[in-house]
């Protein structure tokens, strides 16, 4: 009897032991696997609220019935003329290979960084409010608060006449849409880095989310002039609600654009479903 | 993320080096000309809007989105004529373009400030200022989104190049108009009431600053980091603990069978 007891203690004693050891060796892999969960940080609520320049709302106010229309316009005597003239359709973006942009030529050789306050105003009898800097192609970007130092690759425009985005590689780098203008100039410069790769994980604006306003960001230039931007505001944008002219329009001052993805990612279509766009404006220059 | 920075850092000279010969990536569109208007409401329609065209030759894409105008009339989607007017100041009118002081600036009484028809802004067919009035090609309702590739003259061409052109959006409520207003007859079409074609839109038209605009959004993202990350850690981790639970059910089974 004795001997039977003692021979179950052995084997009991190891289980004991091997149970605890698994479930701390599994405890602590869960715990290792669920803190490196890495999400985009989002643009607060509150910021990605102000949508004014696109959606499908049907105008609320405005006359569901007008009341005295003594004549359906549809029954207007107005000619009718349904014939199909000059109105050929013709692909957007047809891609003229040789055409290289003119944005893209930098002056490199030039040594001596210009001087900062000369403006430069592209629009006549426009109102410009605060500095501009003549062109120069961005060469860097670095963003002290959200840990974002990058090189800039320069981005063109694709078929479907969408903005090309950098390519998604192991070295996230971000880009400057080549038919913007360049950082300081007048108008809104577009840079887009990606928020992540499916192969490679974060990317170069993985943070941009977190942007705030007031914070600084410094870009770069071929010209040997470091051009300081402050950011105004950061917004989310539905994709399919993507206010264009907000973001691509023309401004009064240099502004620049940061945008990357963000909101849901719709696994079916392989794309996040909003856009997250850093409104910046140029404050100084300085030498690089 | 901490290594691909140092990753980063070390290539950046190498990347530097390599940027002029990525430059010519996707040249398109290079020839081509952006141009844009906000339209703002005229005669208190309540509605605003984006026009963006895209010239190239003398080819040319339109995008517009329009939003917050008369939604019908006569119990049908409102019909909305618009054009890009030409050969005047190249600006919207203001209130002091009402001649005949009745609240409304009818087409007519805004044209030393738009000019006249250059491009109808039509749905199908004509595009030309004929089709100015033509309402079975005109875009409908309250809200809506209008593109369409077409092909523009010389005259409207010179008026884009040289800041004269301006997009009108005709069409208002009737019922919020004056009373002395409401019983006028269009000045274009007499068989129908003023507020049928008078400007309800206006927007100046302005070379962008961009060489190109680019259509909406961006596909900056691949979603790596959207979904579950690590699942192969947390499944390892899951099954350990759960083994652990085993192990540990029969150690205290087999004391339990030993102490009975």
């Amino acid at each position: 009897m004795s001997s039977h007891e003692q021979h179950r203690r052995r084997v009991r004693i190891p289980l004991v032991a091997l149970a605890v050891l698994l479930v701390i060796v599994g405890a602590v892999a869960l715990t290792i696997g669920l803190r490196g969960q890495r999400h985009a940080p989002q643009p607060t609520a509150a910021a990605a609220v102000p949508f004014s320049t696109s959606g499908s709302t049907t105008a609320s106010s405005a006359a569901s019935s007008p009341t005295s229309s003594p004549t359906s316009p549809t029954a207007s005597p107005a000619s009718a003329t349904l014939a199909p003239s000059g109105s050929t359709t013709h692909p957007p973006g047809s891609v003229s290979p040789s055409g290289s942009a003119r944005t893209s030529s930098a002056p490199q050789k030039t040594r001596i960084a210009p001087k900062s306050t000369a403006p430069v105003p592209t629009l006549p009898a426009a109102t410009i409010t605060g500095p501009i800097l003549p062109a120069a192609a961005p060469t860097r970007l670095q963003i002290p608060s959200i840990g974002v130092d990058s090189n800039l690759l320069q981005l063109g425009i694709n078929a479907d006449r969408t903005v090309e985005v950098p390519p998604l590689s192991k070295d996230s780098r971000a880009g400057w849409y080549r038919f913007s203008p360049t950082p300081g100039q007048l108008g809104p410069s577009v840079i887009l880095g990606h928020v992540d790769s499916k192969e490679f994980g974060p990317g170069v604006f993985f943070e941009l989310g977190a942007l705030k306003p007031g914070e600084t960001l410094t870009v770069d230039r071929a010209d040997h002039t470091a051009a300081v931007f402050r950011v105004d505001r950061v917004v989310s944008y539905p994709k399919n609600r993507f206010p264009t002219l907000e973001v691509y329009g023309n401004t009064d001052h240099a502004g620049l654009r940061l945008i990357t993805c963000g909101g849901q990612f719709d696994f079916a279509a392989g794309s996040y479903e909003s856009n997250i766009v850093a409104y910046a404006s140029l404050v100084s220059s300085h030498p690089a | 993320m901490s290594k691909n920075k140092k990753f980063m850092f070390v290539l950046a000279p190498a990347a530097a080096i390599g940027l002029a010969l990525l430059a010519p990536a996707a040249a398109s569109a290079a020839d081509s000309t952006s141009y844009q208007a906000t339209l703002d409401a005229l005669n208190g329609s309540g509605g605003s809007g984006t026009f963006m065209i895209e010239v190239n030759g003398t080819q040319a894409t339109i995008t517009e989105h329009v939003t917050g105008l008369a939604d019908k009339f006569g119990g049908n989607a409102y019909p909305h004529v618009q054009h890009i007017h030409i050969g005047a100041k190249g600006q919207c009118p203001t209130t002091a373009a009402d001649a005949n002081k009745d609240g409304v600036i009818s087409t007519t009484e805004g044209a030393s400030f738009y000019g006249g028809i250059g491009t109808t802004l039509s749905t199908s067919g004509d595009t030309s200022p004929a089709a100015g009035l033509t309402l079975t090609v005109a875009p409908t309702g309250g809200s809506f989104d209008y593109s369409r590739t077409t092909t523009l003259d010389s005259k409207t061409l010179d008026a884009l190049k040289g800041g004269t052109a301006v997009v009108v959006v005709h069409g208002l409520d009737p019922a919020t108009l004056s009373g002395t207003a409401q019983g006028e007859k269009s000045d274009l079409v007499p068989a129908l009431p003023l507020a049928a074609t008078s400007p309800a839109l206006c927007g100046a038209v302005k070379a962008s600053q961009m060489t190109t605009m680019p259509n909406g959004a961006a596909g900056t993202g691949g979603g790596s980091t959207a979904g579950v990350q690590d699942e192969a850690l947390l499944g390892a981790g899951g099954a350990l603990l759960v083994a652990g639970a085993v192990a540990g059910g029969l150690a205290l089974r087999r004391r339990n069978a030993a102490t009975n």
